[in-house]
């Protein structure tokens, strides 16, 4: 039970820390809460939907389709909302205001759109491009089910979700630590008004990231339906806590100690429910007070004075 | 003398009769909650939607009868959205009683959200007609303000799987029995219900797992695995509709299978379900079988037919699905409709005193209405069943338990 539990708990941990590696990028570049950041997950799993409806095609071809498109949503929403924003005496609190309206916006569309009733994807149609590919390259048949990892069953889709979360935090220590828009990211991170001062365009390094974070958000939310059975319009909401925590935990501000709070944060939930299941569901909270009154500045906090 | 007297009762009558047309309200005012997202939107959504078909179908009649006025009075139905917020829901309740003042009080679907309506309308001295909130807490002998309309109390609802674990289980060789429910009202009563039905029957069966787990539950795969390493004979799940999505997708894409499995809103959400699941999912597992399998016979309102195709025609989106609680929405507003046809006025305890009349005596799409002591129901009741692939690859039921309503044999094991 304990290790079949700490498997999943890394498995369901990976994947939360593509769930909140967005919001803390944000955060982290713009000092701004977006509220809104679990609603760009709902809509990245109605991206995964139509995907799957309208073309009738694997999953996976979402999360490029996510990316993509809420890369833009992003960086258009960034040059409406952001820069007003940071004009403004208290840009945190006001961000915190502006993004909840706009979470309850996003909301109440999709409603009217989508209806309230729960809606899901198979889990088999996930990742049946590489079965495809492996039947065309080696012959057999296409194989559906839970994968073996130390001898036990996991979900396939628990697997694909946690290897695409590892070539996205891959991708985005890359952006941070190997392209020049990524030391600008950081140089903004460190120190908004300097980076000003030094000649960084620091409203064009933060679009990039905004839209970066969002895209983020839009592709953990493909996923969405097979992590969490199924999703509304109202998924949102919940999303949003459990990131907060998530980016708390590992550090507000840097994008990177997301990827040990998830996986912190994803351990500790399968052990509750391993052990105290009726308790599972505090643990996003309580998480949250015990590193905050022991570790303020997260897991990894020191890193985000030296970013 | 006489013709003294006889002048005075034929102006008494004449005064009498624009007297008692003039004291009728406009309309009837019913107040109601329903929740347009968050987790009970499922639940919810199609119980106001039976309530708001039946709303216009009679005001486009020209409105209900009410015997307390001698005519037929239209409706008004106030209805706000709580969200799934229980602190929403309560304050709304309280605004409907204390600012809209509404005539007849309508909680919103199930246990979760009718719990706070169940206080307050005690306290305001007002009639709470229960939905669908099923949860045994809700009814005693002190409380007269509340009667359940569509769904059979928790305390009840679970004794044909009990029954069927502790009279045919040994001998089909179930033994061992896990038991996994959601920690709320409607589903932990039921837990407690089924665990007490099967520890009562003396049947040779061990409970070898016994967990709560909470309503928010979105993912299985751990608990799952838990299940299987006590190799239960069979796994009994209580759970909202989303932890029944969940829950069955985590039995599939674990590989776990499962000798027995039973979950409730298999049957009562069959077309939700069916969505999220697939077919495959829901082949062979046990859920109750709800009324529209069962097709009873009515003696008011629509039958299952004419609804469905009312349904269809008023919500052709198909945004909310058709399933048990569209129909416990309309069980609602007959048992309403029928009340105000028996009750002399509007006055709440003479409500109470008119539902309880029709116990036993109305008979609806959603079974035969009957009322305990406490106002818990007892009638529609939902046998035991099980989903079955048929020949075009669409579910079908076969009812299972009590013997005298099967339609045939259980599959077990599970292929």
């Amino acid at each position: 039970m304990l290790t079949y539990a700490l498997v999943a708990g890394v498995l369901f941990g990976l994947y939360f820390s593509l769930v909140g590696m967005g919001l803390n990028l944000v955060f982290g570049v713009m000092r701004i809460v977006n509220l809104a950041h679990g609603d760009v997950l709902m809509l990245g799993a109605f991206v995964a939907l139509g995907v799957v409806a309208l073309a009738g095609i694997d999953p996976l071809f979402a999360v490029p389709l996510a990316f993509m498109v809420f890369l833009l949503v992003g960086m258009l929403l960034y040059w409406v909302l952001v820069p007003r924003l940071q004009g403004s005496a208290n840009p945190e609190m006001l961000s915190i205001i502006l993004f909840f309206g706009l979470s309850q916006v996003v909301e109440a569309i999709t409603t009217i759109f989508a209806g309230t009733s729960e809606r899901s994807i198979q889990s088999r149609l996930l990742g049946t491009v590489f079965s495809t590919i492996k039947v065309q390259l080696f012959g057999g048949k296409p194989e559906t089910g839970p994968i073996r990892i130390l001898g036990q069953g996991f979900p396939a889709p628990w697997v694909i979700a946690a290897g695409t979360s590892l070539v996205a935090i891959g991708l985005v220590y890359v952006y941070l630590y190997r392209t020049r828009l990524g030391t600008l990211t950081r140089a903004v991170m460190s120190r908004r008004d300097e980076a000003l001062a030094s000649g960084i365009d620091v409203d064009r390094v933060s679009a990039a990231a905004f839209g970066i974070g969002l895209g983020l958000a839009a592709v953990a939310g493909v996923f969405a339906p097979f992590m969490f059975g199924s999703i509304t319009p109202a998924f949102g909401a919940d999303a949003t806590v459990t990131s907060f925590a998530i980016v708390v935990l590992g550090s507000l501000g840097n994008p990177l100690g997301t990827a040990l709070g998830g996986v912190v944060y994803g351990v500790c939930y399968m052990l509750v429910q391993t052990y105290l299941s009726s308790w599972a569901d505090l643990l996003p909270y309580v998480l949250l007070i015990l590193i905050l009154l022991l570790r303020p500045s997260g897991l990894l906090g020191r890193r985000v004075r030296v970013a | 003398m006489l013709r003294t007297v006889g002048v005075a009762l034929v102006a008494g009558l004449t005064f009498a009769a624009p007297a008692l047309a003039a004291d009728a309200p406009a309309e009837i005012k019913i107040g109601t909650l329903y929740a347009s997202s968050g987790r009970y939107a499922s639940i919810s959504m199609p119980v106001h939607y039976g309530l708001k078909l039946w709303v216009e179908q009679k005001n486009a009649e020209g409105g209900v009868y009410v015997k307390a006025f001698d005519k037929k009075i239209p409706i008004k139905l106030v209805a706000y959205d709580d969200q799934s917020n229980t602190a929403t829901a309560a304050t709304l309740y309280n605004q409907l009683i204390t600012q809209d003042k509404v005539d007849l009080l309508v909680a919103d679907s199930g246990s979760v959200l009718t719990a706070p309506a169940v206080a307050i309308a005690r306290d305001h001295k007002m009639f709470l007609f229960d939905q669908t909130g099923t949860g045994a807490s809700f009814f005693s002998k002190d409380n007269p303000y509340i009667a359940l309309m569509a769904d059979p109390v928790s305390t009840i609802w679970p004794k044909p799987v009990a029954d069927f674990v502790s009279h045919d289980g040994p001998g089909l060789g179930i033994k061992k029995v896990a038991i996994l429910y959601a920690t709320n009202e409607f589903t932990g009563t039921q837990a407690n219900a089924f665990r007490k039905f099967v520890k009562e029957s003396g049947a040779p069966i061990e409970i070898v797992y016994d967990q709560g787990v909470p309503t928010e539950t979105t993912n299985y795969t751990v608990i799952i695995n838990n299940i299987a390493n006590t190799n239960p004979d069979a796994v009994i799940h209580f759970g909202y509709a989303p932890n029944d999505i969940a829950f069955l997708r985590n039995v599939q894409d674990v590989g776990a299978n499962f000798k027995m499995l039973f979950s409730i809103y298999a049957g009562l959400e069959t077309e939700l379900l069916e969505k999220n699941v697939g077919e495959k999912g829901l082949e062979h597992v046990f859920t109750y079988v709800p009324p529209q399998e069962l097709k009873y016979s009515v003696n008011f309102g629509m039958n299952m037919d004419e609804y469905k195709a009312a349904w269809d025609k008023k919500y052709p989106d198909g945004k909310v699905e058709f399933g048990f609680n569209s129909v416990a929405g309309y069980t609602t507003a007959l048992v309403i409709e029928k009340t105000l046809s028996v009750a002399t006025s509007l006055d709440q305890l003479e409500l109470r005193k008119a539902t309880f009349s029709l116990s036993n005596q109305l008979q609806t799409l959603d079974g035969t209405f009957a009322l305990d002591e406490m106002g818990g129901q007892i009638g529609e009741l939902t046998p035991l069943g099980q989903l079955e692939l048929g020949d075009h690859g669409h579910l079908k039921f076969i009812s299972i338990y009590p013997h005298e309503t099967a339609t045939g044999k259980p599959v077990y094991p599970r292929p």
